[in-house]
């Protein structure tokens, strides 16, 4: 027998073992407010104190720039840029109501086929949209505007928009616009693989201009970019409440959270094995699983994940692109992307839960519009259909209300980060 | 007589070291592990899993596999099946088995669909003997739920080093993380040190990466290359990512000419 076995298998014991009785022992301990010193490094793991600065974007040199970012929030409420003049970004993403519109499906010149996404620290996130088929903040701003059934718009129309109304601003930015004739821009022309016509009115396009359109896309996307990035979550109740337990302040501790939150919070850090999936200061680990979320009969199936990796491989914006401002060093997560689609089969990215509460409906084409339903969900999933992360099971009523009860702390304001 | 003889030894494998019958010669390596003779007296099986138990869900289970003159068998081919004999039906879902080294084989995704009577039929097959047995479990329940973000291992009980040999000592191996201390979602590289087991640097092999979380029963979310030996026998493993803290297993598999041997290292990110 090889040692390696040997040792392999005493680690499954090893760790296994206090893994199984933990969750039984520490059950309800007298005080409630009292927590281990583990406990309180998972607490702090999830509390906003934990969230880093800023990463930098190394795909777009003007993330951190002020004057970008100012720019890009007039682009983002900008409706000229739509087909019917009607459709801004914050249609379905307005800013105070958690850059989020509460339908089941968005609607912008028609209706989507998933659920609007809360814009919440999204300068954190490693991939774009629930199946990640964006690998940037600024190449997926550039989505929207070129969907059918979002603002309807084409890049040339958004590049003529530019040209028109923003000029000087443009320009101090990102240098001299090219001068272009009419005959340059069509405004039909998008590399759109279901729309013929358009397709070929910008296949047609020579390749100078064509490139010169796609740069100032980029930099329009860039811009947006640098906008979206500034907007982060401020101290929800719970935030608070690990506050003064890390500082040892028990009597204010108390009165931050109820008896039936904390229990919540002891169920969503415990027994119930949320943390799987929605750990850390944004409560998401950023990845793509299948929890079995039933997909509604008059929606196309849709496999989420396991489709959205050859989308952003093949991007025309992606880290590796032109376009980008990243050495191919920083595109390490384009490189090295698991292009597994069987793991990925019908998966989703998985949501940041900061303020949930405030935007219903749930999940990626808005199946559930309580999060009592979603609660309900996890609890009656058949086993066969629970991954390993998923352990929701056993809760009774009591308990499902005090999770949800918990979930209600994780509310608090939105504000734009100041550097 | 035989058959009978072998279900005797069943029942009474729990309290015994080892049995002889006729020339053959098994014995259990590990109290802890349920321990079965397959039926024509091949192969041993002991399956070591949490608390014995299977549970309702997806479960990983090792096997470890010996043949009659208690040798360890490798390269055999494992089937696996979950199978309700009262219902007289099994799962559609079906087990992954990787095989470990050393005898050791690894079966993940074994689906328990309900609670219940359940059998686990094992069949063995190596060059050309075949063999089969069953692990029967009484009374499978719903599992109790564990935490594991709150169960990080004392220091001490698992086996954190930096350099280790692979499983057949062909290679001694030595990991630096680039982003230290490890953390969890962060992708970063390692540089890789190979020696052969007397301490000579081994350049130009193939060296291919795979990790996993045991507990889980989910691997990495990237996919990590060797991308360049960036000096003598020092690989540079590139796109490394943790999605969650815990216990990692990390696998390289090297290979030199004809020699090849896979080193396994234990990690845990925060
Ligand atoms: C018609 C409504 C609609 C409009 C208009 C719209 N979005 Fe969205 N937004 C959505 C939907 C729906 C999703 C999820 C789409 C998917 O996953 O396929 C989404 C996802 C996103 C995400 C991904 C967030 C994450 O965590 O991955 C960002 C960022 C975003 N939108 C920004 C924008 C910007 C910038 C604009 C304007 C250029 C815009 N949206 C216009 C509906 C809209
Ligand atoms: C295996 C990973 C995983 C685990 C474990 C997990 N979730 Fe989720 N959660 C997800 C994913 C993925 C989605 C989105 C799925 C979709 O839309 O298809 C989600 C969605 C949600 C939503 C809806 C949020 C929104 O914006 O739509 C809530 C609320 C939620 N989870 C709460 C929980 C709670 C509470 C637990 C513990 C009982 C839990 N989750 C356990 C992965 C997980």
């Amino acid at each position: 027998m090889k040692r390696t076995v040997r040792q392999y298998l005493l680690h499954f014991f090893f760790i296994l073992l206090p893994v199984m009785t933990y969750g039984t022992e520490r059950a309800w301990s007298s005080d409630l407010h009292t927590w281990t010193v583990e406990e309180i490094g998972v607490l702090r793991s999830l509390s906003i104190d934990s969230l880093p600065p800023l990463p930098k974007d190394p795909t777009n040199k003007y993330a951190d720039n002020k004057k970008a970012a100012i720019l890009g929030n007039i682009f983002f409420t900008d409706s000229r840029f739509s087909g019917n003049l009607k459709v801004s970004c914050a249609t379905c993403h307005p800013a105070n109501r958690n850059f989020a519109d509460n339908l089941p499906l968005a609607h912008g010149m028609g209706t989507t086929n998933r659920r609007t996404m809360p814009l919440i620290g999204v300068a954190y996130n490693t991939w774009f949209f629930w199946d990640g088929r964006k690998d940037s903040a600024w190449s997926q701003a550039l989505g929207p505007f070129e969907s059918p059934v979002e603002h309807g718009f084409t890049r040339t129309r958004c590049a003529q928009i530019i040209i028109d109304h923003y000029k000087d601003d443009y320009e101090a930015l990102f240098g001299p616009l090219p001068v272009f004739s009419k005959r340059d821009l069509p405004a039909l022309a998008k590399p759109a693989i279901d729309e013929p016509v358009s397709l070929k009115a910008w296949i047609t396009m020579p390749p100078d201009v064509k490139d010169a359109v796609n740069r100032i896309y980029a930099n329009m996307g860039k811009a947006i970019a640098a906008f979206m990035r500034t907007i982060i979550p401020a101290p929800s109740r719970f935030d608070h409440y690990v506050r003064a337990i890390v500082e040892k302040d028990q009597k204010s501790a108390i009165k931050i959270l109820s008896s039936d939150e904390v229990k919540g919070l002891r169920l969503f850090i415990g027994k119930a094995q949320c943390l799987n999936c929605h750990t850390g200061p944004l409560f998401t680990n950023g990845d793509f699983h299948n929890i079995s979320i039933p997909q509604p009969a008059d929606l196309p199936a849709d496999q989420g994940r396991a489709d959205g990796i050859a989308k952003v491989l093949a991007d025309e914006f992606n880290c590796l692109s032109v376009y980008s401002d990243a050495p191919r060093s920083d595109c390490g997560e384009l490189r090295f992307i698991d292009t597994d689609t069987d793991k990925y089969a019908g998966a989703f990215k998985t949501p940041t839960l900061r303020n949930v509460a405030e935007r219903a409906p749930y999940m990626h084409a808005g199946q559930f519009s309580t999060l009592h339903e979603v609660l309900e969900f996890y609890k009656n999933l058949p086993p066969g259909q629970r991954s390993p992360e998923l352990g929701h099971f056993d809760l009774n009523d009591r308990e499902m209300h005090q999770l949800e009860s918990f979930l209600r702390t994780l509310s608090g304001p939105l504000i734009f980060a100041s550097d | 007589m035989k058959l009978l003889f072998s279900a005797f030894l069943i029942v009474l494998m729990p309290f015994m070291v080892s049995a002889d019958t006729d020339h053959s010669k098994f014995t259990q390596h590990y109290k802890e592990s349920l321990f079965k003779i397959t039926e024509n007296g091949h192969f041993s099986v002991e399956m070591v899993l949490k608390e014995k138990v299977l549970q309702v869900g997806k479960n990983a289970i090792n096997l470890i596999l010996h043949d009659n003159k208690d040798r360890d068998v490798v390269g055999a081919t494992l089937t696996v099946i979950p199978w309700m004999p009262d219902m007289g039906h099994g799962v559609s879902e079906q087990p992954v088995i990787e095989e470990k080294g050393g005898g050791l084989y690894k079966v993940k995704n074994v689906v328990i669909s309900m609670s219940g009577r359940w059998e686990l039929r094992i069949t063995v097959a190596r060059d050309a003997t075949e063999d089969t047995t069953v692990f029967e479990f009484k009374d499978i329940k719903k599992g109790k739920g564990h935490h594991h973000a709150m169960s990080a291992p004392a220091a001490g009980d698992i086996d954190l080093s930096v350099t280790r040999l692979s499983h057949k000592k062909l290679f001694s191996v030595t990991y630096e993380s680039l982003l230290d201390p490890l953390r969890i979602n962060r992708i970063h590289s390692w540089k890789l040190t190979v020696k052969t087991a007397d301490g000579q640097p081994v350049t130009g092999a193939t060296v291919t990466v795979d990790g996993d979380m045991p507990e889980h029963g989910h691997g990495l979310p990237t996919q990590p290359e060797v991308t360049q030996e960036v000096g003598q026998g020092v690989y540079l493993v590139e796109g490394l990512k943790f999605s969650m803290p815990g216990w990692w297993v990390m696998d390289f598999h090297i290979q030199k000419n004809d020699q090849e041997d896979t080193v396994t290292f234990n990690i845990q990110p925060k």
